[in-house]
């Protein structure tokens, strides 16, 4: 009896692995990957996830594609920017991920040096369909960042750069100030705002990708050049003048430029948030902010924001103030802003070819990508129409996006295309590391320099 | 529960129950083949999905791999030998530690004092019971950007501070790395202080009046019969709440990611966000199950101690 009970027992236990190591293998075949199939090239349903665009903006884009392709649906996710790798990693290893997904340059979100991989290779496609003198009119800057040895990853839709300032001119006239040009009209403005109960100047400090920008600005208006030397191995990050541009960044939390509790706020949403509202007079973003200039877009952005009763209001990009007395030009550095890719795995492969080439190349695609003023076209020969863009206030706000938009035609620095994800991890823990008083400027540049492994 | 066979139910039916021992002088074996068919779906996806999973975590913790690439380099055990030489790593552990003695020591205060208070039947009693668990059930992806604000430099919480004339200790909260782990540690008690609640107010519904009120008769005041007979007989749910609070320490992801993304500084950096740095954003998928691997460990060892022999005889002896 006992016998004939310890063999049933052992029975029952076999059974229990032998089911749970055949479901184990089952689960392991799950993951493997399928053959693409291609599809036709002028019909099909395709996905498409990106961070950006705002999903009104790019559903004008599938508007616009699906005029000349009525029969290819495109279906766009806008993924939160905090969510994207966590999303796309899972989504390209399966094989019912996205058709088409968002690159960007470098090694922060959706990072082309990541999924490179996973993307096909875009250059005899576009040669395919374009023509063999394709990339002569494809604005270089946002070419070389989605290129990884050679292969076209990705096709950039447009470039954004950063390195200026937007002010809300409203709160300016309140306080009765003007926008600054140098640093100390800029802790002056500031300490004027202040005695009116206005927020001067915002930065969501506890988000390194913004601290990045500012610090490679101060930098550049101290030393113009010098950051891209550095990130690429060719100057040390305990230059002098890096050193004064991180002391530069410290003094900022204390002298009244950015807003108290600064590291304990995000530029997303909060910072993003308080400026729409029209609480903040200014902040610093890039020309990804010319969006938030049109009356749609600012009122799209405040709904989505969950702000509410703001109304839009005309804010206007300066140059940031110089740092030094030298008065070195503003500086802009930028990349493309995203591209789009195609995935390896797509069972749509054709059709989701068709709507990269469209949107990376057509000029209609980039005329409607200009006009959204999202980003700079990344066609040469495509500029804003502004006949059909209705901004807050066209007596204001025309002539400044004009100058933003002709500034970036000289910008050969890249922002975070040569920016890996090790080193910009290193540089935030450095500016981390200053602001909350933890390392003295020079001290964190010197551990800057001593992980960047150059 | 198990269903008696025909044979089983005539033979319990001459001796008069189903406890009393067999003929044969033998234990009644307690497995019964109906039980197997019951929980087979649920131990066949318990072991191929989690014990699959922790498995496939810890070979992919000796490879060197971004998460995507076809080649990963296997590296043995330097993820570990990285790790150990991490200071984020002994942060994180430090911050785990804090987190867990100070969310169970005042949950647990907070817990028995309110379960104490609301089976004194107070008017409106429920009400009271559904405003203490309400945040156990709201989603930390709300809570977080109200939380930001709440604890923000020019948020109500120190205009609050201000107000009643303590403006001194109204500092930016979340900005510092001095204050930002007790923000985090705050929002933690705030959220699951009602499960502890219930959970002692369940446990105290257990205790035989009939003791309380011989305890009353012999002239035991509140805090008495509190802390001689509520107490020790509530050791099992103690036990049980520190056995979930060690574990839910190891496994603090959400709120502070979403409210500092464990910042500043690593100020308030765990290991569920270096693990979700690491994987996610750095793409260092080998170092990151490195970081789940030793906190599977930590939980195991925790989960040992907590409920060994001496302590289980103790909770038994609470209990009777």
């Amino acid at each position: 009896m006992v016998r004939s009970l310890c063999i049933r027992n052992a029975l029952r236990l076999a059974t229990v692995v032998a089911a749970g190591t055949l479901t184990a293998t089952a689960l392991a075949a799950c993951g493997s990957s399928t053959p693409a199939q291609v599809g036709s090239a002028t019909s099909g349903n395709i996905t498409w996830w990106g961070w950006t665009p705002q999903t009104n903006v790019g559903q004008q884009y599938i508007a616009a594609f699906n005029k000349q392709y009525p029969n290819i649906k495109v279906t766009y996710k806008q993924v939160a920017t905090a969510s994207y790798d966590a999303a796309i990693k899972p989504a390209l290893a399966s094989s019912v991920g996205p058709d088409v997904f968002d690159m960007a340059p470098g090694g922060g979100i959706g990072s082309v040096q990541l999924y490179s991989g996973s993307a096909v290779d875009l250059a005899p496609v576009v040669k395919a369909k374009v023509g063999p003198n394709w990339k002569s009119d494809i604005a270089p800057i946002g070419l070389k960042g989605l290129t990884v040895n050679g292969k076209v990853d990705a096709l950039s839709v447009g470039s954004t750069y950063a390195g200026s300032i937007w002010i809300n001119p409203g709160l300016f006239s309140k306080a009765g100030v003007t926008p600054p040009k140098t640093l100390d009209q800029w802790i002056s403005d500031c300490k004027t705002f202040a005695s009116k109960g206005i927020t001067c100047f915002e930065q969501g400090a506890g988000d390194n990708g913004f601290n990045q920008d500012m610090l490679h600005a101060i930098a550049d208006s101290i030393h113009p050049g010098l950051w891209s030397e550095a990130v690429a191995g060719k100057a040390k990050w305990t230059n002098p003048d890096l050193v004064k541009a991180m002391t530069v960044f410290k003094s900022m939390f204390s002298d009244g430029i950015f807003q108290k509790g600064a590291l304990g706020v995000q530029q997303y949403p909060d910072v993003n948030n308080d400026f729409l509202a029209g609480k903040t007079a200014m902040v610093m973003m890039g020309t990804w902010y010319m969006q938030y200039s049109t009356a749609d877009g600012a009122a799209a952005a405040v709904s989505a924001a969950g702000v509410s009763g703001a109304k839009p209001f005309p804010m206007v990009a300066i140059p940031f103030p110089s740092i030094t007395s030298a008065n070195n030009p503003a500086p802009l550095f930028g990349d493309a802003d995203y591209g789009v890719a195609v995935n390896v795995k797509s069972k749509q492969q054709k059709a989701a070819e068709t709507f990269v080439t469209w949107l990376g190349t057509n000029a209609k695609a980039q005329q409607v990508v200009a006009d959204s003023l999202n980003d700079i076209s990344s066609l040469k020969s495509v500029a804003p129409d502004w006949s059909s863009i209705k901004v807050v206030d066209q007596s204001t706000q025309e002539a400044a996006l004009k100058t933003l938009i002709a500034s970036t035609s000289n910008v050969s620095e890249a922002r975070l295309g040569d920016v890996g994800t090790a080193l910009g991890q290193a540089i935030g823990d450095a500016l981390q590391a200053v602001g909350t008083g933890q390392q003295t400027p020079s001290a964190a540049m010197a551990q800057l320099q001593s992980s960047s492994g150059q | 529960m198990t269903i008696a066979s025909a044979p089983a139910r005539r033979r319990a039916g001459k001796r008069g129950g189903l406890d009393r021992p067999a003929a044969t002088g033998h234990r009644r074996s307690g497995f019964r083949p109906a039980g197997y068919a019951w929980i087979l779906p649920a131990l066949v996806l318990s072991v191929g999905l989690i014990y699959y999973s922790i498995g496939y975590t810890g070979y992919i913790s000796t490879l060197s791999w971004n998460g995507t690439s076809p080649d990963p380099t296997q590296v043995g055990l330097h993820n570990f030998t990285q790790l150990f030489s991490d200071h984020v790593f002994w942060l994180a552990a430090q911050h785990t530690i804090i987190s867990f003695v100070a969310t169970f020591v005042i949950q647990t205060v907070l817990g028995v004092v309110l379960a104490v208070m609301l089976h004194s039947r107070p008017w409106a009693g429920v009400l009271y019971k559904i405003v203490l668990f309400v945040p156990v059930v709201l989603a930390p992806a709300i809570t977080a950007p109200v939380f930001r604000q709440i604890f923000a430099a020019n948020g109500p919480l120190n205009a609050l501070l201000q107000h009643v004339g303590l403006g001194a200790i109204a500092v930016p909260w979340l900005a510092q790395p001095g204050t930002s782990l007790m923000a985090i540690i705050a929002i933690s008690i705030w959220q699951w202080t009602g499960m502890t609640f219930i959970l002692y107010y369940a446990a105290m519904g257990q205790i035989d009046p009939e003791v309380l009120e011989a305890a009353e008769l012999d002239g035991a005041g509140n805090v008495r019969k509190l802390v001689s007979i509520v107490w020790p007989s509530l050791r099992g749910t103690t036990i049980a709440l520190l056995t979930l609070s060690a574990i839910g320490s190891l496994k603090t992801f959400d709120i502070p990611w979403l409210v500092t993304v464990g910042g500043p500084d690593y100020s308030t950096e765990f290991f569920g966000t270096m693990i979700y740095r690491q994987s996610i954003i750095l793409s260092q998928v080998g170092y990151g199950a490195a970081i789940s691997v030793m906190v599977i460990l930590l939980a195991l060892v925790m989960g040992v101690a907590i409920n060994v022999r001496p302590w289980r005889s103790r909770a038994a002896a609470g209990a009777s």
